[in-house]
């Protein structure tokens, strides 16, 4: 460092000049830092005050159902107050809900990479998935929200994500996902919840009968709920047990006596249960009985249906290979006189067989029967279960 | 070296008129030991300045964009909307007090910093007037923050450099590194204005010092890092964009990249054509016009802003973000890059004070997108995102329009930190470059410096400049090759044969000598004829050359050499040719003659 006017100062000044300059710049940079920083805090309030504006704004207009002005005015929030976290989980939310899925997921995943354990976040990222049908990811970001952090009322943020989550697998279709929810959350749930009743309704709708019906004679065992009642039922004839079903159904029939469905569910099961030749506690007669009506209604059946569909059950073969049945059915029928005690069993057994076989045919052909051979029908999908 | 004692010596104060003073001899040691021992710690010293320099334009930087945004608020509103009133009037009556201030109070704000601070590196010795610093700041805040569509990071820099050169003048540097303190200062404001060190040391290498320097990379590092910690410091880490997740899924997508790169090149050249059709255009105006070309221009982008698109009044940089987002439709991309570059050009060659990287981002963003979009409804299968095309846009005009071709691939992936879109990037860039090298051969800042009547050295124009090689110049051996172990008089037989005053000599293991025929008669007369060369000679070894090096590597041996020979890398008992003073000074002739021609 030399200057021009060296010659006015020795060396030795020269040599402490550096020290001198840093010192200088070190002073310089403080004061620096201390007027910026009294800069930047001043207008970070104007620009908090100017965000909060812009905020309550959004909120009016989400009020008024204006989402692309309240969008607008929560990016200009963010512009002032761009690490507000309220804001961008809002202006997520907004973004996701009118279908800007990308720039909503870039906001997400900002803000759970900044609070990972935020409830909130992880939710509004579920429902994002959930949007995109993308189960797996949905159902792990609905983990990580059950599991969260969460304000004063975490156990009801709990319990619904639990039942929003069970919603959207079942309007996913993803049963077994569903099913799977529902059993862990069974498990923590108190005995008189009065939750258990959606529990058992979304059971039923997961298609697990079985849990529904337990969770639906649990509720009935502390109060009989006409809902419960009317549940229990129909699960019960879902899952082909018909005497409980129309225990059930005839309790929640006197309930809701203008309930058609469970009417129409109640006769059928009655319809089923008088049909059946498997029953207990019946004599041998009876069900000799019940088996040769059978016999003789499919048969109508079977030949009603031929006609509808204009089929030659004389013909050799048919496509819809009916004939076979018709010919079963009339050897079967020219052997009914001949039931003896010895072979009753058997012979009832042969017919039943053939029976099933025949609703079960002329169902894939002329469609679902009602009345007896709906009856028929059902006993033919669950033949021992019947009288559970 | 140390003078005599007693002696006078001249001392040149740097970067000032040269003022000889005399030095009492007795401190004549005292001082040369001193300016030996201040040499060192001057390097030192330079790069614990570059530090300050970087605090101090952080900080400078800190309060521009704080400038910035509060005459934003104050005059177009907090969150600007079409049809708003303030949108049309704004613009025009601050660009009136602007060009008040620029012709009759700031005169040296006019222009590009870039460029500005380029002469100060090459032409001033550094020095930039604190005052242009002080006139960017509330020009260009003024000018930005009413919606001209210009952006902050070119003032930043000036400003930098700027903030730089007073610091150095009040430190007596020596004229060299006064010379390079303003792209240390200009690193330091571009880093703290992108929040990205890397793109702007790249960015000052390439655009304003020039060419490559080990020397002062050290010191621009350092400013721009610590310019960036200091910003960060204040105002947050957050990056300039919320960069959607990007990717490269396809290399076959590389086609869509590559239109994208072309119709960026285009873009570029029309953007960068305008502006040099127009600026001289304007500027060649009556002088009363240059109060109201800046007012008739921010009415202009008033008016596009009140009737819907206030997306292109000022940097934009929030737009961006939303267009990475796939916020717009490919349509409304599409015209506000259009729109994007005639207000751009409009405030740039009115002579308003501020920058053209964000509308060069900005452009690029939206025609990425636009580009993308299209894509999209034609190819509908296509997989890349909106967003992509947006980031991977905005480097294509950095590349084409900026002509930083380094400093737009680094650009993009500091902004996104995604390495996983290089290859889109650079694919799309070189496209980008190409073609507007091609149609428009004269870069942007060196077509603005030469209208202003400046030739500063350019990078791009070194990368072009061929470089002359030792093989250019070298001539085929076609002297006789002598072994140092073949006898004098056989040399002299050959040398007297074929009339050959200089004859190279091969010494073994691998040296080479060469020996004239004069010496190889007194050796003669000497009675040594029968003695090996080798050992006759009082052997003087010769350098020798590889073909590959640079011509100007010959210049150093040759004066004191008649000959020097050229050797395989491999092998240096292989002579590949000769070299002499006179081939080089051929080839230089040459060379001469021919760029005079395509000059002409």
């Amino acid at each position: 460092m030399l200057s021009s006017d060296m010659s006015s100062i020795n060396p030795q000044q020269m040599a402490r000049r550096p020290a001198v300059v840093l010192v200088t710049l070190v002073i310089l940079a403080i004061l620096g830092f201390s007027l910026v920083r009294h800069l930047v805090n001043r207008f970070g309030e104007q620009r908090k005050a100017l965000s909060r504006h812009l905020y309550q704004r959004s909120l009016t207009e989400q009020r008024r159902g204006d989402s692309q002005g309240a969008i607008a005015d929560l990016r200009s929030a963010l512009d002032y107050d761009p690490d507000n976290f309220q804001y961008q989980l809002s202006l997520a939310r907004l973004l996701r809900d009118s279908g800007n899925i990308p720039e909503a997921e870039t906001y997400l995943v900002n803000l759970w990479e900044r609070d990972p354990q935020n409830g909130a976040v992880n939710l509004a990222l579920a429902r994002l998935f959930a949007r995109q049908h993308l189960t797996q990811k949905a159902i792990q970001y609905y983990h990580n929200a059950m599991y969260g952090v969460w304000g004063n009322d975490s156990d009801g943020e709990r319990e619904s994500i639990r039942l929003e989550t069970v919603h959207y697998l079942i309007g996913e279709k993803a049963f077994p996902d569903a099913q799977a929810e529902l059993i862990s959350w069974t498990a923590v749930l108190p005995a008189n919840s009065e939750l258990r009743l959606t529990l058992a309704e979304l059971f039923a709708e997961a298609q697990d009968y079985e849990h529904a019906l337990e969770q639906y004679r649990q509720v009935l065992r502390h109060s009989k709920k006409a809902a419960a009642l009317v549940g229990a039922g129909k699960v019960a004839y879902q899952l082909g047990h018909y005497r409980t079903a129309q225990n059930y159904l005839t309790e929640a029939a006197r309930a809701e006596p203008q309930n058609k469905e469970i009417k129409q569910m109640l006769d059928t099961s009655s319809a089923v249960l008088d049909a059946d030749p498997f029953m207990r506690r019946i004599s041998s007669k009876e069900r000799n009985r019940r088996a040769e009506s059978a016999l003789a209604v499919s048969g109508k059946r079977l030949q009603d249906c031929a006609a509808a569909r204009k089929i030659d059950l004389s013909a050799a073969s048919n496509t819809a290979g009916l004939t076979p049945l018709y010919q079963r059915w009339l050897a079967l029928k020219s052997k009914e006189r001949k039931i003896t005690p010895a072979n009753a069993a058997d012979a009832r057994d042969s017919m039943m067989d053939l029976v099933f076989d025949i609703e079960q045919q002329t169902q894939s052909i002329c469609g679902a029967p009602v009345g007896k051979d709906e009856a028929l029908l059902l006993l033919s999908q669950n033949p021992l279960g019947v009288d559970r | 070296m140390i003078p005599p004692e007693g002696t006078k010596r001249e001392i040149q104060s740097p970067g000032k008129s040269a003022d000889p003073v005399t030095v009492p001899a007795n401190h004549t040691h005292r001082i040369a030991w001193f300016s030996l021992v201040t040499t060192f710690r001057e390097e030192r010293f330079f790069l614990l300045l570059a530090v300050f320099i970087g605090i101090f334009s952080g900080l400078a930087v800190i309060c521009f964009r704080l400038s910035i945004d509060w005459t934003r608020v104050a005059l177009l509103g907090p969150a600007p909307r079409g049809h708003d009133i303030r949108l049309l009037i704004a613009p025009a009556l601050v660009s009136l007090l602007v060009s008040v201030l620029v012709i009759h109070v700031f005169p040296q704000v006019r222009g590009s910093g870039v460029n500005q601070t380029k002469a100060a590196l090459y032409i001033y010795n550094g020095f930039i007037p604190f005052r242009t610093a002080i006139g960017k700041f509330i020009t260009a805040a003024l000018a930005i923050g009413a919606g001209h569509s210009l952006g902050p990071e070119d003032p930043s820099l000036q400003i930098g450099a700027a903030l730089a050169s007073a610091l150095g003048r009040r430190m007596d540097l020596s004229r060299e590194k006064l010379r390079l303190l303003a792209p240390v200062g200009a690193a330091a404001g571009l880093a703290a204005a992108f929040n990205a060190p890397i793109s702007a040391v790249l960015f000052v290498i390439e655009e304003v010092i020039g060419r490559w320097s080990a020397g002062i990379l050290g010191s621009v590092v350092l400013s721009a890092i610590s310019s960036v910690v200091v910003v960060r410091w204040f105002l947050g880490s957050e990056p300039l964009f919320h960069i959607p997740t990007v990717g490269f899924v396809r290399p076959t997508e590389l086609i869509a990249y590559v239109v994208l790169g072309v119709v960026g090149g285009f873009a570029a050249v029309v953007f960068s054509k305008s502006i040099g059709y127009l600026r001289p255009l304007l500027r060649a105006q009556p002088r009363w016009t240059h109060y109201f070309q800046s007012a008739a221009v921010g009415l202009i982008i008033g008016l596009i802003g009140y009737l819907g698109a206030p997306q292109i009044m000022g940097a934009g940089y929030n737009y961006i973000d939303q267009a990475m987002h796939n916020q717009f439709t490919w349509e409304v991309l599409g015209i506000l890059a259009g729109l994007k570059i005639l207000a751009t050009t409009l405030s740039f060659v009115s002579g308003t004070p501020g920058g053209m990287f964000a509308p060069t981002l900005f452009v690029g963003a939206m025609l990425g997108g636009a580009v993308g979009g299209a894509e999209h409804a034609l190819y509908p299968h296509l997989m890349v995102s909106t967003g992509t095309y947006a980031l991977v846009g905005m480097g294509v005009l950095f590349a084409g329009f900026l002509r930083a071709p380094m400093t737009s691939v680094f650009m993009v992936l500091e902004v996104s930190g995604n390495y996983s879109i290089i290859i889109p990037v650079i694919v799309a860039n070189t496209f980008a470059y190409v073609i507007a090298r091609s149609l428009q051969p004269t870069p942007i800042f060196d077509m603005l410096t030469r209208q202003d009547g400046l030739v500063l050295p350019s990078l791009e124009e070194e990368r072009e400049q061929r470089v002359l090689l030792v093989e250019d110049a070298m001539e085929p051996a076609n002297t006789p090759l002598l072994n140092g172990n073949e006898p004098v008089e056989q040399a002299l037989r050959v040398a007297q044969a074929m009339n050959i005053e200089q004859l190279l000599v091969r010494v073994e293991p691998s040296g080479w000598s060469c020996i004239s025929k004069d010496a190889l008669q007194n050796l003669a007369a000497e009675g040594k004829e029968k003695e090996p060369l080798a050992s006759a000679l009082s052997v003087k070894r010769l350098p020798w050359l590889y073909p590959d090096l640079p011509l100007d590597a010959a210049l150093r041996f040759i004066y004191r050499y008649p000959i020097v020979p050229v050797v395989h890398r491999a092998d240096r008992r292989r002579l590949l040719g000769v070299i002499s003073s006179q081939d080089v000074l051929n080839k230089y002739q040459t060379l001469g003659t021919e760029e005079e021609t395509v000059e002409i």
